[in-house]
């Protein structure tokens, strides 16, 4: 049947199967299909850019349009990789620059992008039109001027929580005056000033813009103007939110919000002066997303902001919301999904803020679509947790941080086992979870046997000894990504389950018990996996194999062996029983 | 304002003072100390000792929202508004800025005032099972009428629009 079909026919088809898997799954059916499919694959996602090489992907796919790329593991978003490990973009650009000319789009996570790159890009690509950054590093505003000045049908540049060297603010004037396309316009992760006329001009004239998001640096003053030329913004992102108090600016930017009667996201709000807060006020019902994480302002002045933000889906706030304003929301918005709570004082033990697992408790009695949590608070109870869990079987992201490591139940003062053990048998779907606080090897018994369809597990100071890590690894049949620190897990568990490293993503473990020689042993045995020993105390020739490495990270891949490693990531070669230090 | 270690100050709390934390009810508060005490000898025998400075990687938070954290609890911003009022210790000439606005609520506020003067304070809303302390004080306010009123007596935002500056008393003259 796979044949009778004419090719164009099937690829007409093909075009309207867009997830990766799919598209996978179709490749698989037979050699004809295969063929086909490979030509009319046009966006890709590559999980991890040393698990492929760019000369396998463009044999593959030589008609690519849209790559999405991650670099460096995860943990690295918490100083847990050392600067220097890798993850360089400039390897794919060039061989994609040769390779496809007609490259429009680049996704980029935790990837060290040098201005090279990115200079690279805005030369190669003639219609290159959406750049997005999350979380990379290297690059300076000089290359943001090469990709505003060359890259003439761009639709976003989107910069998240990258770090970026400020050169020069006015990186912004280059985006030639011609230039009217923009969609997306994100450089909140900035540090420095931006040319204000500038970046006026173009808001002007990029009359399709729909999200605009400014860095700290753009005063207050000046938001009003910027938002009077771009009524139909849906999603904006403020700069600092606080100035002396004048009657006029206040009038200027309630007037300006007012007329943004699409807005449906809003973010920024740095130091936000609660006296500036109502001026927002007659946007909140149209809201979304919500993202307070940067505003320190009151548990009153943050209720009565948030309770009139009826439609609002996704909240990130600071701690300073408290249970009572938890509570609140849990009464006033009914449609919220995510829920990110973060601290205010994190580095602070004693610090004593009213916030505790009630307001957890609360959102998810009030609020019967939350389905993504993330919430850093200084005690818990199991008795919470199980609430928690039977209230919201829709979970499917938990991530739970409980400041002091190893802290138990406060009630009982037991561990979470039960707790966490509620919400991995409740919650049937969850995919993502966070463990922390007091777990003893049993919290992992549970997970192995409930969380069928969870993909990444994150585990911080848990457990007491290899069980615990091998209940994870025979259980979870869903697992993609594990990333461990802290936990005594070691040599046993691991080398009993190196099967399972083949079918994952990655494994990562830093400060936990696996030894040097169990690293080896893992790089020889497991030959589609590369396994880094990321160790900055020495040298392998002078490692005892009985000694627990620092890092361990392995992940398989059809590329083999990487080549740009520095020389604390030892690389165990997979055919020998030597390990390559590669410079 | 310098600010004690994390462990100096934690055996002051739970130890020699009355924990102030959430409770008004004395069972409630009894109950709260003993957690408190339980969770000090947990953290020292799992051996955290390195908490009294940041640890870079934990809690897990991202970059930008870490730096900007760190910036604000070592009072490096200046553009956030910052209230100061001055504290008086009743017999000492001698007045200390506050920020009124580094603080929260009550709770954190008499915590400062007890670690910067070294002594124990009591407010109303705490109850005072903790009493045989022979030398505890009570905090004051000199609201905008110019009148000494005791702290706690309002919510605490009411009490940052009237507040003009703290005097810490001894209990047994007011």
């Amino acid at each position: 049947m796979a044949n009778s079909f004419p090719e164009e026919v099937l690829e007409h088809v093909f075009s309207f199967v867009k997830t990766d898997r799919d598209r996978n799954t179709i490749s698989l059916v037979c050699k004809s299909w295969y063929a086909l499919e490979r030509w009319c694959r046009r966006k890709i996602f590559i999980g991890n850019c040393y698990a492929v090489s760019p000369r396998v992907l463009i044999r593959r796919f030589p008609e690519v349009r849209s790559v999405s790329m991650k670099g460096k593991p995860h943990f690295a978003d918490f100083n847990l990789v050392p600067p220097g490990w890798g993850g360089y973009v400039y390897p794919w650009i060039l061989a994609m620059s040769e390779a496809y000319p007609w490259l429009e789009e680049l996704r980029l996570k935790r990837m060290v992008v040098s201005d090279e790159s990115l200079e690279l890009i805005s030369k190669s690509f003639k219609n290159f039109r959406v750049l997005v950054l999350s979380s990379c590093d290297g690059f300076t505003t000089d290359g943001l001027a090469a990709i505003a000045a060359n890259c003439r049908n761009l639709r976003e540049l989107d910069l998240r929580e990258c770090d970026i060297e400020d050169r020069r603010g006015n990186w912004l004037c280059h985006f030639p005056e011609s230039c009217t396309s923009l969609v997306s316009l994100n450089f909140a992760c900035l540090d420095g000033e931006v040319s204000f006329s500038a970046l006026e001009r173009l808001v002007s004239r990029c009359t399709n813009l729909r999200t605009l998001r400014l860095n700290h640096a753009v005063p207050l003053d000046k938001l009003p103007s910027l938002l009077a030329r771009a009524p139909q913004l849906i999603d904006v992102g403020t700069g600092v939110f606080s100035a002396d108090f004048r009657p006029d600016i206040y009038s200027k930017l309630a007037g300006a919000f007012g007329s943004c009667r699409g807005l449906k996201s809003m973010s920024g709000l740095w130091e936000v002066a609660p006296a500036y807060v109502p001026a927002i006020y007659s946007i909140c019902t149209g809201l979304t997303s919500l993202n307070l994480s940067y505003a320190s302002i009151q548990s009153a002045e943050l209720i009565k902001l948030v309770s009139q933000c009826r439609n609002l889906q996704r909240l990130w706030v600071l701690d300073y919301i408290e249970d009572r304003g938890l509570e609140a929301i849990s009464e006033s918005c009914k449609d919220l999904q995510e829920l990110r709570v973060f601290p205010s004082e994190p580095f602070d033990v004693d610090q004593n803020v009213p916030l505790t697992e009630q307001g957890l408790v609360s959102v998810s009695e009030g609020c019967p679509k939350l389905e993504s949590v993330l919430y850093f608070c200084r005690q818990m109870s199991n008795a919470a947790l199980i609430t928690v869990a039977r209230n919201r079987p829709n979970m499917t992201r938990f991530r739970l941080c409980i400041i002091e490591p190893r802290t138990p139940d406060y009630l009982t003062f037991q561990p979470l086992d039960e707790g966490f053990g509620a919400v991995v048998e409740h919650c049937k779907d969850l995919r993502r979870l966070s463990l922390s606080g007091l777990l003893t090897d049993r919290v992992f018994e549970y997970i192995g046997a409930h969380a069928k369809k969870l993909e990444m597990l994150s585990v911080a100071f848990a457990g007491d000894s290899d069980l615990g890590l091998h209940h994870v690894l025979s259980g979870c049949k869903s697992l993609r990504k594990l990333e461990i620190r802290d936990c005594p897990f070691g040599d046993k568990a691991l080398l009993a389950n190196a099967g399972k490293l083949e079918t994952m993503r990655s494994l990562w473990m830093s400060s936990c018990s696996v030894s040097f020689g169990a690293c080896k042993l893992l790089g020889q045995k497991m030959r589609r996996l590369n396994v880094e020993v990321i160790d900055e105390s020495g040298t392998p020739d002078s490692r005892r194999d009985d000694l627990p490495v620092e890092r361990l990270y392995a992940y398989r891949t059809v590329a083999g062996p990487r080549f740009d490693s520095p020389d604390f990531v030892w690389m165990i070669d997979d055919d020998s029983s030597a390990f390559r230090q590669l410079a | 304002m310098g600010r004690p270690s994390h462990s100096s100050s934690s055996s002051i709390d739970s130890s020699s003072h009355p924990n102030y934390s959430v409770c008004s009810s004395s069972s409630a508060s009894s109950k709260r100390d003993l957690s408190t005490d339980l969770r000090l000898g947990l953290s020292i025998s799992s051996s955290n000792s390195s908490r009294d400075h940041e640890q870079p990687d934990w809690p897990p938070i991202k970059r930008s929202l870490r730096n900007t954290l760190a910036e604000k609890g070592s009072n490096n911003n200046g553009n956030r508004p910052t209230f100061y009022v001055k504290v008086y210790l009743e017999g000492i000439p001698i007045g200390r800025k506050l920020d009124l606005f580094a603080h929260h609520g009550y709770v954190k506020l008499i915590r400062t005032l007890s670690h910067m003067f070294l002594t124990t304070i009591i407010y109303p809303g705490v109850d005072r099972v903790h009493s045989d302390h022979e030398d505890y004080h009570v905090l004051t306010y000199e609201d905008k009428e110019g009148d000494w009123m005791m702290v706690g007596d309002v919510p605490w935002n009411m009490f940052l629009t009237t507040v003009k500056r703290l005097k810490i008393t001894r209990s047994n003259q007011c």
